[in-house]
């Protein structure tokens, strides 16, 4: 096991993170930019060291100040949490190279899943389902049309380096077609420096559902069920629950199979998370692997009575998996995350970050806070606005949800010029339809129209 | 790159500054809500001298011709005027360097005169050489760092004393 891990994050991942290694016996070393001297994680951890101004292109993605902190301090693990440089191959490289190992997987086998054309061929390959299209890239206009003729509109056409939703267009109708195709591949130049797109179908409703994996470097994976992320907004996940209540254990089983073949054909190690569209007949489809943790991994953990950070620290030592796939199916219970975000909803979820005059989470049994956030931290401009992930665990979805309304009403957070999302995740809560669980990607779309047409009722 | 000299012996005096200025910090925080308004704290020949007004912390520091700040202290802003000069901070994290290479002569030592933008030392990371400079022109009252130490971004490397 590794004597001392440094953690090249920021925020209540890095407190993670550390907590983690903290039960697992690891010294933690943490690193910090100007803005975060007084960061919670730089209290917690053993060593920190600080590495640059707020700015992150000279602190928290300054290879050379990270790697320079983990040599000082004598790291022999580097823990890249989520975002920043958690998924570049050219850092993970850069570790390997300094003797210093990164806690994910291997640099050539990260950039593999990374380049989505080829993780579709390869996921293809393990007999994961895909959207009918193409795996390879389209090269031509007249390809173009062939292929959206076969698969059927409409159809999406996606910037093969695209994310966070940009790079990509719907076409409806073939007349579109030829117009769409050279812009996609413009926009895709232009934005990622890689004009290269591929068409399959486009789903207009589906659910947004993603399994969770651990590979160890033994060859054995465990997949720790899924998670239903629909609640989001413009691709930016707002709430999260595990299970979805719209997978049968069969279905379950077959996918979570799949997945951790596809990973492991790969050679993939670690912690990984394969996204699927999920349509209204029950039919997964692969999207993409994200190679790294992501930020909605506890309600996983809460249904499967496991730590996946400790789990992620063990195979990056070479350890095996301390549990098996029977020890955590079937899924337990229900859990469901709210991100709380500095930002105000009634005002297009502007940012809305301050100081903290007022901060007391939630307690009670059965839910859980993972924050960095104390009172008289300041939500600072520079970062993400996350204050606080709650999360709740009970033994089904609506005693979940009625858990979560509860606790929601004991989050105390104030500050000037401060806003929270908590009024809108209550009122998404309350809304009859996420009762129900029928939700699917754009449901938060139509419930802030729904909205704001009966507050234009009501004047 | 550089070798990185032998090991001199520990630089002492910034331990010294260390502790003293810990001991001062502690008791600024005791002192929270008294009417105390200027105490100081002494070790040898470094003493931490620090005045309190309107919840603001004034922190000076002086002895043995110099005084000191410790890189976690920019942590407070309002205890920037610890220093008894003008500070040269390293522009990132790395190893400190006197001199272009082993061997060569310093590029300036305590007394000595520079100007703005004059070259005052390096500081190394992953191989590429960072150039301090002066920002502005005075006489080297104390060299904080030694070379081949570790710094932090912004941790004092010396002390200026403004010229005019």
């Amino acid at each position: 096991m590794f004597e001392k891990v440094l953690i090249a994050n920021r925020g209540e991942i890095a407190l993670r993170v550390a907590r983690a290694c903290r039960e697992l016996g690891i010294k933690c070393v943490a690193v910090y930019s100007t803005a975060d001297a007084e960061s919670a994680v730089v209290r917690f951890a053993d060593e920190s060291v600080q590495i640059g101004p707020p700015a992150v292109g000279r602190s928290y993605l300054h290879i050379p100040s990270l790697i320079g902190a983990a040599l000082k301090t004598g790291a022999d693990a580097i823990h890249p949490g989520y975002g920043f440089l958690s998924e570049d191959p050219y850092f993970a490289e850069i570790c390997t190279d300094e003797g210093i190992t990164f806690i994910g997987p291997r640099p050539d086998v990260m950039e593999k899943v990374g380049d989505k054309a080829t993780a579709r061929e390869l996921m293809q390959k393990a007999g994961l389902p895909l959207l009918p299209g193409t795996v390879e890239p389209v090269n031509t206009v007249d390809e173009a049309h062939d292929i959206a003729g076969e698969i059927g509109y409409p159809v999406i056409i996606k910037a093969v380096a695209g994310g966070g939703g940009r790079g990509m267009s719907v076409v409806t109708q073939e007349e579109d077609l030829a117009r769409l195709y050279q812009t996609t591949r413009a926009t895709a130049q232009a934005v990622f420096k890689d004009s290269a797109v591929y068409i399959e179908r486009y789903l207009e409703t589906s659910r947004h559902t993603e399994i969770q994996l651990v590979c160890d470097a033994h060859g054995s994976g465990v997949y720790f069920g899924e998670r239903d992320c629909s609640v989001q907004r413009r691709h930016q996940k707002l709430i999260e629950e595990a299970p979805s209540i719209h997978l049968n254990e069969e279905t379950r089983r077959e996918v979570g199979e799949a997945a951790v073949r596809g990973a492991l054909s790969v050679g993939y190690t670690g912690a990984g998370t394969m996204e699927f569209l999920l349509d209204l007949d029950g039919n997964l489809f692969f999207m993409e692997m994200n190679a790294r943790i992501q930020v909605e991994h506890p309600v996983s953990e809460l249904v499967t009575s496991t730590d996946l950070i400790q789990e992620q620290i063990r195979v990056a030592a070479g350890e095996k998996l301390s549990v098996t796939q029977d020890d955590v199916l079937p899924l337990h219970g229900h859990a469901i995350e709210c991100r709380i975000n500095a930002e105000d909803p009634d005002k297009d979820f502007a940012p809305a970050a301050g100081r903290l005059d007022t901060y007391v989470p939630p307690g009670g049994p059965w839910t859980r806070v993972d924050s960095h956030c104390y009172p008289g931290w300041m939500i600072s401009p520079f970062y993400d606005s996350l204050i606080a992930k709650l999360i709740v665990w009970a033994p089904n979805r609506d005693a979940a949800i009625d858990r979560m309304i509860r606790a929601l009403g004991e989050f105390e957070i104030s500050g000037r010029g401060v806003k929270t999302t908590i009024p809108f995740h209550l009122r998404i809560l309350d809304h009859p339809q996420f009762r129900s669980g029928d939700v699917t990607t754009d449901f938060v779309e139509h419930f802030m129209s729904e909205e704001a047409a009966a507050a234009a009722a009501a004047s | 790159m550089p070798e990185p000299p032998p090991k001199r012996k520990p630089p002492t005096n910034q331990e010294l500054i260390r502790a003293v200025w810990e001991e001062a910090r502690d008791l600024v925080k005791r002192l929270e809500g008294s009417t105390v308004q200027r105490f100081s704290v002494e070790a040898g020949d470094t003493k931490i001298e620090i005045e309190r007004r309107a919840g603001v912390v004034v922190a000076e520091a002086g002895g043995g011709g110099g005084g000191g700040t410790m890189a976690e202290e920019r942590k407070d802003g309002d205890s920037a005027a610890l220093d008894a000069g003008h500070p040269i901070k390293a522009p990132l994290v790395g190893t400190f360097y006197r001199s272009s290479q082993p061997g060569a002569p310093p590029f300036v030592n305590e007394g000595d005169t520079v100007d703005a933008g004059q070259t005052v030392g390096i500081v190394e990371a992953m191989k590429l050489m960072n150039q301090v400079q002066a920002d502005q022109a005075g006489k080297v009252s104390k060299i904080l760092a030694e070379d081949g130490d570790w710094v932090e971004f912004e941790q004092t490397l010396m002390l200026l004393e403004p010229a005019g």
